[in-house]
């Protein structure tokens, strides 16, 4: 049971919490009537994930909007790219996406977008939470009232739209993929079968794609909970596997073998992908792996790095007009002709493009990356120490360059190890990598001892 | 205190300008604490009147209930009595309706039904509000989170039953014009034209994305701006105009006379009293003396409450529903037991056909059979610290009269009577005074410089 403050969160990056005594309804609608206040009247797109509590919450959220004098337009449940893309196609003034991403499903949050159906950068953030601590919402007269649409249709079509313009859609169909899916009965349960087997023409064997369903495994699409999406695979002789989260921003990836890949391998072969129709440089943050860079510089391209965080990939990413981004161990993809989102969609698309064009299956494409060993682990820690684990981490890697943009990033020659404070949790976090498992261990066990030392 | 009141929590529920007064917040804190206060897990019943913030705090009541553990139906935009009687129909737990009735488009309000769809009574409406006070809500865990069903079809099983104790069949032969204040009568009216062949011509009959063509409210004044100068071109036999939630009624006759609100209750008690004779009239005391009269000639009893509908609601709680002809007040609300002690505007429509079905009579002639009782009112600002002293002044000038302390000051004489009273809604002392013929001026205006006095 985490700590009871830990249960709900309100802060620049939104609310977020455990429905029922920590995220009530009252909270949900005077966060809808601050952000109705701040981005002014206008449109406001309002969608949600599978999650037991969205739709109480997506009424709340519509309560204070309209209160605050915004018109809604509910498109019900849909992956939270989907609902992005909706927002800056049709020229709203902003969106809100009922999700807690991978989080477990007693929690729920509000993903707040701009006009263009991004994430506020960091300063909006602080304005947007300094309103809502005043309570000073605008307050609609009847008159001044508006209403509540519903379009449960367009979205899916609108985001198709514009991953197609970038794939060979006849190749791809061609091929006939045998495809898994496993969508934890999230928000792309629907649309991803359509996508995948409608639009592609893949051959699906699907797996959790009843939305009235509860999340059947750990809502973080990685390894450790994607066994009987491996099996599916393995079972099925599928050529590939996709894994979602519930609300169908993160991808997972299964190979033909039934071997689920290193989300930061799947980035690597996501943006081989891109660079080879989207010429541009290439943003990840500081977590991601290395691999990334041997890609890039494959395509003689540069690789920026930003502190954790969407937004803050997104925010690096429309600064240097980056061809494609993300965060490699959550399974992030930024592809911003599609849009600047984390987009699962995009993935499946680039990588059955790759497996259609070169003729290769996924296992052969992840086996040509360049071998990196990763460790990623927690500890905890108690408030008030944070600045001295940091200062023993710095003195066991004496003389190392470090980047302290986020957290402690230590870059030795033959790898690196990053540490870092959550951000919703009293974790710090631990990544380390480097080119062999003797090294690895190495390193990680260094950054373990000095944590525990002092 | 004389600044324009624009929220008013009270054992009622609540009600106020929406913006100004009443909030988001005000709604998901009241249907919380609603939601609360019923037995756990019990399905909710859900309507609200045309107003445009009804689509505001609709989302907020729902999202409350459904984080309080009930599954809510919606019933979308419909009157106050269909709420009511899908509430005992189905047999859910409660209901709630949005609505401010009879005041203007910028109000509005939340009503609260226990099971049977029967207003809370003074004590459960206390609890209400101390919950309500108290902030603490019974929020459910994330997978005891209620459902939303939407039901757009609760009109027809209404009009089934309203059929079942009126031959409307007998009601085609009327032509009647019904201003129906863009409301939801109008929903319910164009049903019975379509089911039941009645010939209704409807105006003011829009309910979306429009103001109000006026104040809703029932009087006199409203139904003579435009329902009762289109009778006679029309060739109109009656017509009937209804507030926003259609539980009160107005009329004008054929010959295009705007008809005192105060009339619709002895009509009503002339109309039920000989099918159940015995049986008493429940009503307030600043409700026409026509009523005693009415009653006297079909050897009833009229009981009177203090005024408000909570005082009625608790009035009636004494007796056994079949001690009760009818219920209501001078505002144009009755409520007849045939229809489980709901306010019901289409049903008092439906009553006055009936009777100049069954009379073959005009409507002119109905209302002209009555003696004539002539009515004053006017309202002043007060302080209310004086109020008693003001009373206790008007008591000792009449104390030749019967007095009545219940709610303010009532005194009484045979052939006249006058009620001094603080408004529940509005920060205003009333003075309401009758008399059988002619207006009683001088006893009005003596009262009236009484009251100014005090100001």
């Amino acid at each position: 049971m985490p700590r009871r403050e830990h249960l709900l969160k309100i802060g620049v990056s939104g609310i977020r919490g455990v429905v029922g005594d920590f995220l009530t309804p009252s909270l949900a609608c005077a966060f809808g009537q601050a952000f109705g206040t701040y981005i002014g009247r206008g449109r406001v797109i309002v969608g949600r994930d599978t999650r037991m509590t969205g739709q109480m919450l997506q009424h709340a959220v519509s309560c204070g909007l309209l209160a605050a004098g915004s018109e809604v337009v509910d498109v019900g449940v849909l992956p939270t790219p989907t609902i992005q893309i909706y927002v800056a196609d049709t020229g709203a003034r902003g969106g809100i996406a009922l999700t807690a991403s991978h989080n477990p499903p007693e929690y729920n949050a509000l993903k707040l977008f701009n006009s263009e159906g991004l994430f506020f950068n960091q300063y909006e953030r602080g304005e947007l939470i300094d309103l809502y601590h005043q309570s000073q919402f605008r307050r609609a007269a009847n008159s001044e009232i508006r209403g509540i649409t519903q379009d449960y249709e367009s979205g899916p079509k609108r985001h198709f739209e514009r991953i197609l313009r970038h794939v060979d859609v006849e190749a791809i169909r061609r091929r006939r993929f045998r495809v898994a899916l496993d969508s934890v009965n999230g928000a792309g349960s629907a649309m991803s079968c359509q996508f995948l087997e409608q639009i592609l023409g893949c051959d699906l064997r699907a797996i959790w794609v009843d939305p009235g369903k509860p999340f059947p495994r750990e809502a973080e699409p990685k390894p450790e909970s994607l066994t009987e999406l491996a099996a599916l695979v393995w079972r099925e002789g599928c050529e590939i596997g996709f894994g979602q989260d519930p609300d169908g921003d993160r991808l997972a990836v299964c190979d033909e073998n039934g071997r689920v890949l290193d989300n930061d391998d799947v980035l690597a072969l996501v943006v081989d992908a891109a660079l080879a129709l989207h010429a541009g440089d290439i943003v990840v943050n500081l977590t991601t792996s290395s691999v990334v860079e041997d890609v890039a510089r494959r395509h003689g391209r540069q690789v920026f790095r930003t502190p954790v965080g969407e937004a803050n990939v997104v925010e690096r990413m429309r600064a240097v007009k980056a061809a494609i981004g993300g965060e490699g161990s959550n399974g992030g993809i930024i592809f911003p002709a599609v849009h600047l989102c984390r987009d699962s969609y995009t993935g499946m698309a680039f990588l059955l493009h790759r497996m259609a064009q070169t003729g290769k299956s996924i296992s052969q494409m992840a086996a040509e990356l360049p071998k990196y060993y990763r460790r990623l682990g927690k500890v905890s820690y108690e408030h008030g120490r944070l600045g001295m684990l940091m200062q023993s981490l710095e003195q066991a890697f004496p003389g190392v360059p470090a980047d302290r943009t986020d957290g402690l990033k230590l870059l030795l020659d033959d790898g690196w190890v990053h540490v870092r404070a959550s951000n919703t949790e009293p974790l710090l976090r631990l990544a380390a990598e480097a080119r062999s498992a003797g090294r690895l261990e190495e390193l990680y066990g260094r950054v373990v001892q000095a944590l525990q030392q002092s | 205190m004389n600044e324009p009141q624009l929220l008013r929590i009270s054992h009622v529920g609540v009600r106020g300008v929406v913006g100004p007064g009443l909030t988001a917040s005000h709604v998901l804190d009241f249907a919380s604490a609603f939601g609360t206060f019923l037995a756990p897990k019990v399905p909710v019943v859900l309507g609200r009147d045309t107003r445009a913030s009804g689509v505001m705090i609709r989302e907020g009541v729902v999202a409350a209930l459904l984080a309080t553990g009930h599954d809510v139906i919606d019933l979308g935009v419909v009157s106050t009595p269909v709420i009511q009687h899908t509430i005992s129909r189905i047999g859910a737990g409660g209901g709630v309706s949005i609505g401010a009735s009879h005041n203007a488009a910028e109000w509005n309000a939340l009503k609260f039904f226990g099971p049977n769809g029967i207003y809370l009574s003074t004590a459960e409406a206390s609890e209400l509000l101390d919950i309500y006070h108290l902030k603490k809500f019974d929020f459910v865990g994330w997978t005891e989170v209620g459902k939303l069903c939407l039901q757009d079809n609760a009109i027809d099983p209404y009009l089934d039953d309203l059929a079942q104790v009126f031959d409307l069949e007998s009601l085609r032969q009327f032509k009647v014009l019904v201003d129906c204040c863009n409301g939801t009568s109008a929903l319910i009216l164009r049903r019975m034209k379509e089911h039941f062949g009645l010939n209704l011509i409807l105006i003011n009959e829009k309910t979306e994305g429009v103001d109000f063509a006026h104040d809703p409210a029932i009087s006199r004044e409203t139904v003579g701006l435009q329902l009762a100068p289109l009778m006679q071109p029309v060739g109109a036999d009656a017509g009937f105009l209804f507030d926003a939630d259609s539980d009160r009624v107005a009329i004008a006759t054929e010959e295009g006379n705007p008809v005192s609100e105060e009339m619709i209750l002895p009509i009503l008690a002339d109309y039920v009293l000989p099918r159940v004779p015995g049986r008493l009239v429940i009503t307030n005391i600043s409700t026409t003396a026509l009523v005693e009269e009415v009653a006297a000639r079909h050897g009833a009893k009229v009981v009177r409450a203090p005024v408000g509908r909570q005082a009625a609601i608790d009035a009636l709680t004494g007796y056994r529903p079949e001690q009760v002809a009818l219920a209501g007040e001078g505002t144009g609300a009755v409520m007849m037991p045939q229809f489980r002690f709901v306010y019901d505007g289409i049903a008092s429509m439906l009553a006055i056909l009936s009777m100049m079905a069954e009379r073959k009579a005009r409507l002119s002639e109905i209302v002209n059979a009555y003696p004539r009782y002539s009515m004053l009112k006017g309202q002043l600002p007060f302080a209310s610290r004086r109020l008693p002293e003001l009373l206790m002044e008007i008591q000792m000038a009449y104390s030749d009269g019967h007095v009545t302390s219940i709610d303010g000051l009532r005194v009484d004489w045979p052939d006249r009577w006058f009620h001094v009273r603080v408004s529940q809604t509005e920060p205003v002392v009333r003075v309401i005074c009758e008399q059988r013929g002619d207006p009683p001026v001088t006893l009005f205006e003596d009262l009236m410089g009484r009251v100014r006095s005090y100001v």
